[in-house]
């Protein structure tokens, strides 16, 4: 009984100590990721802000113009887009599925 | 005898023990019950560190999403010139990443101090060429900053941050209470080290970031609106410009264009001349003819004119109050639609007068002239406009021309959007949703109704007018093909700073309308504040800016045109 007595102490003992270890390691670990999750919560951001500058409508004017040698189209212009041809003419083809497409851009200087 | 002997060294043995015990337990009952209070203060001191935490700046996003404003931790960098042992090499050193002179460094890293900023919240790429340098005595501490990735778009209405965060202009101004971060002080325990254990209480929460604006800005609607304003501008060789396009349903404001603008991520690089007020909302200025739009819509819902009353144009010149006003166009008899379609002053003028003072100061001030239009921004202006009261024999008759009255461009959109949308004047707003850093949803601004300002048929009856200026009127030039447009140019002259007179050189052009005139979708103003050419008017240089943002923005939003579209037929190749 008295055996049983001290090995159930020893077992208390080393499951206390065991626990405040743990906790310290458990601890530095929350820390580790925490650093980590400051670290790509930056990437994030920065990554967030690069978007939204590339993503700017000025500067995708000024490559499709500049570099790219876009211009914006005229008064008028109609563009026809059928979104998918079919194999076999279709015999009526005041049914064939058509999309217009109006665009306004115009760089019209009065 | 031995046996005595051996008892005697057991009660030496016991006593020792017994001594031991006694002292530690008076050493344990010392430390943990005497001194507790004091040891635990100065354990705490050891082991524990308080730090401030501010939440990050909330973002500011346009009604798709789009970032415009957000806060990012970048890398401020400092000196401890007590270590250093060569300063002068430190400071070649840095120069290559750092954005400051030499000479500058060297005399920062030679004074006599433990601590010294050398150079604060610089751009992340920085930050890392700096990490390689792995310079002794140098260290580096992460701020938040503030950018602007859209670079100057918009930069009147977000108004921008200073250095220490906090807002100083526009939106980031009226919202700063929700935009601030939350600060916080945690205790953190430490080791022996130095290195963060734990904090002290797993109940401490990290600090709240600020919320998330989303505004009624469309970006793309900005930037077409900036850099039509910005080309009408240089074209025209004017001072300066603003135009606004607002929803007249709602009184949501899609685009508030300044030229020039200013760029919030580069304030230092400002100029004396540049100006970060936005005058879209603070400044007064005489609208001119702009005006007869708003008379017309008091003189019909008042019954005092029809459409079709005939007006005598007194052949262009009418003398009032020992004054002459004079019409660009000399004319005789002409209907009341012709009057405003024409921009008669003589007419307007009479329509005024017919009004009376009391209706036409009621109706100024149903319009929302001379009173804030409160839309959610700093700063606004509540324009000029004097009582009956304060008015000379000429005043209803100027005020009626859009003189001796001051509005601020806000207002005027405003007015011709309660036109738009069949008489009821509507609260203009810029931020329509708030949410926190979870996305979570605190406040939604919901259009808000100010008041009726006149009656759904009188609002029609202005709007056939106003199309007819667009048609075969002074307003030709903002015609946009396809679509059946409403508005009213505006060419008012300015006072000359040196006669106090009206000056012939100097005007404000500006045009105000709706388009599609019978279910408009944009209420909008543009003005062009003295441009360069005597003959200038609203006419001919704000009116084809209205006319090329107007397309342009209807396209972007889909909105079908009046006109119906021949279609090609094409035949599929086989």
């Amino acid at each position: 009984m008295k055996i049983f007595t001290i090995l159930l102490g020893l077992c208390l003992v080393f499951v206390f100590v065991w626990e405040r270890v743990d906790m310290v390691r458990v601890g530095y670990q929350i820390e580790r990721l925490k650093r980590d999750k400051t670290v790509l919560e930056r990437q994030r951001d920065e990554l967030r802000v690069q978007f939204s500058s590339l993503s700017a409508s000025n500067r995708i004017a000024k490559l499709a113009t500049e570099k790219l040698g876009m211009s914006l189209p005229q008064h008028g212009q109609l563009i026809l887009v059928q979104s998918r041809p079919s194999v076999t003419p279709p015999t009526d083809l005041a049914s064939t599925p058509m999309r217009v497409a109006r665009n306004y851009l115009p760089s019209r200087r009065d | 005898m031995a046996g005595s002997g051996s008892r005697v060294r057991r009660y030496v043995l016991l006593l020792v023990l017994l001594g031991g015990f006694g002292l530690v337990l008076f050493r344990l009952v010392t430390l943990q019950v005497l001194q507790a209070e004091e040891l635990s203060v100065r354990a705490d001191r050891q082991h524990q560190k308080t730090v401030s935490l501010e939440g990050p700046r909330g973002t500011i996003v346009d009604r798709h999403g789009k970032v415009l404003a957000m806060n990012m931790e970048v890398p401020s960098v400092f000196g401890i010139p007590a270590t250093l042992e060569n300063p002068a090499k430190t400071a070649r050193q840095l120069s290559s990443v750092l954005p400051v002179k030499i000479p500058e460094l060297e005399k920062k890293l030679q004074q006599n101090r433990s601590f010294v900023w050398l150079a604060r919240k610089l751009d992340p790429e920085q930050g890392r060429r700096l990490d390689r340098l792995s310079l002794d005595g140098i260290g580096v501490v992460m701020e938040g900053r503030r950018f602007y990735p859209k670079g100057s778009l918009l930069s009147h209405v977000l108004g921008f941050a200073g250095m220490d965060g906090d807002g100083l202009e526009g939106v980031e101004h009226r919202y700063e209470a929700y935009l601030r971060g939350e600060k916080r002080m945690m205790i953190l325990q430490r080791d022996a080290m130095g290195r963060t254990v734990f904090p002290k209480s797993l109940a401490e929460r990290s600090p709240v970031p600020g919320h998330q604006l989303t505004l009624t800005i469309d970006e793309v609607v900005q930037y077409i609106a900036e850099r039509e304003l910005e080309d009408a501008v240089s074209r025209s060789r004017a001072k300066s410009g603003t135009i606004i396009v607002l929803d007249p349903e709602t009184g949501a404001v899609l685009a508030m264009a300044v030229s020039p603008r200013f760029d919030p991520n580069a304030l230092s690089a400002l100029k004396k001349q540049d100006r970060l007020q936005n005058t879209a909302i603070t400044d007064a200025y005489e609208p001119g003819s702009t005006m007869k739009a708003m008379i017309a819509a008091a003189a019909i819902e008042e019954g005092a004119m029809k459409p079709t009353t005939m007006v005598f144009g007194e052949h262009g010149r009418m003398s009032i109050a020992n004054t002459v006003i004079h019409d660009h166009e000399k004319l005789g008899w002409v209907s009341f639609a012709q009057v405003i379609q024409k921009s008669s002053n003589i007419g307007a003028a009479k329509a005024g007068m017919v009004l009376g003072e009391q209706r036409l100061y009621r109706y100024l001030q149903a319009f929302g002239f001379g009173q804030r239009t409160e839309i959610d921004l700093p700063g606004e202006g509540v324009g000029l406009v004097k009582g009956p009261k304060a008015w000379g024999r000429r005043s209803v008759a100027s005020i009626s021309i859009g003189q001796e009255i001051g509005v601020t461009p806000i207002q005027m959109v405003s007015a011709i959007a309660a036109l738009a949308n069949g008489g009821v004047l509507m609260k203009p707003y810029v931020v329509s949703e708030i949410r926190d850093a979870e996305g979570h949803l605190l406040k939604r601004a919901p259009p808000q109704v100010r008041r009726r300002v006149v009656s759904p048929d009188t609002a029609r009856s202005v709007t056939n007018i106003l199309e007819g200026v667009v048609t075969h009127g002074t307003g030709v030039k903002a015609a946009i093909p396809g679509f059946r447009v409403a508005g009213k140019t505006g060419t008012a002259q300015q006072i000359d700073p040196k006669t106090h007179r009206y000056s012939n050189s100097r005007f404000v052009t500006s045009f105000v309308g709706y388009v599609p005139a019978d279910r408009p979708r944009l209420a909008m103003i543009v003005i062009i504040d003295a441009p360069q050419d005597k003959k200038a008017s609203g006419g001919s240089v704000a009116a084809p800016v209205f006319s090329s943002v107007g397309e342009q923005v209807l396209s972007y939003l889909g909105v079908s045109s009046d006109e119906p579209v021949t279609l090609a037929m094409a035949v599929p190749n086989s």
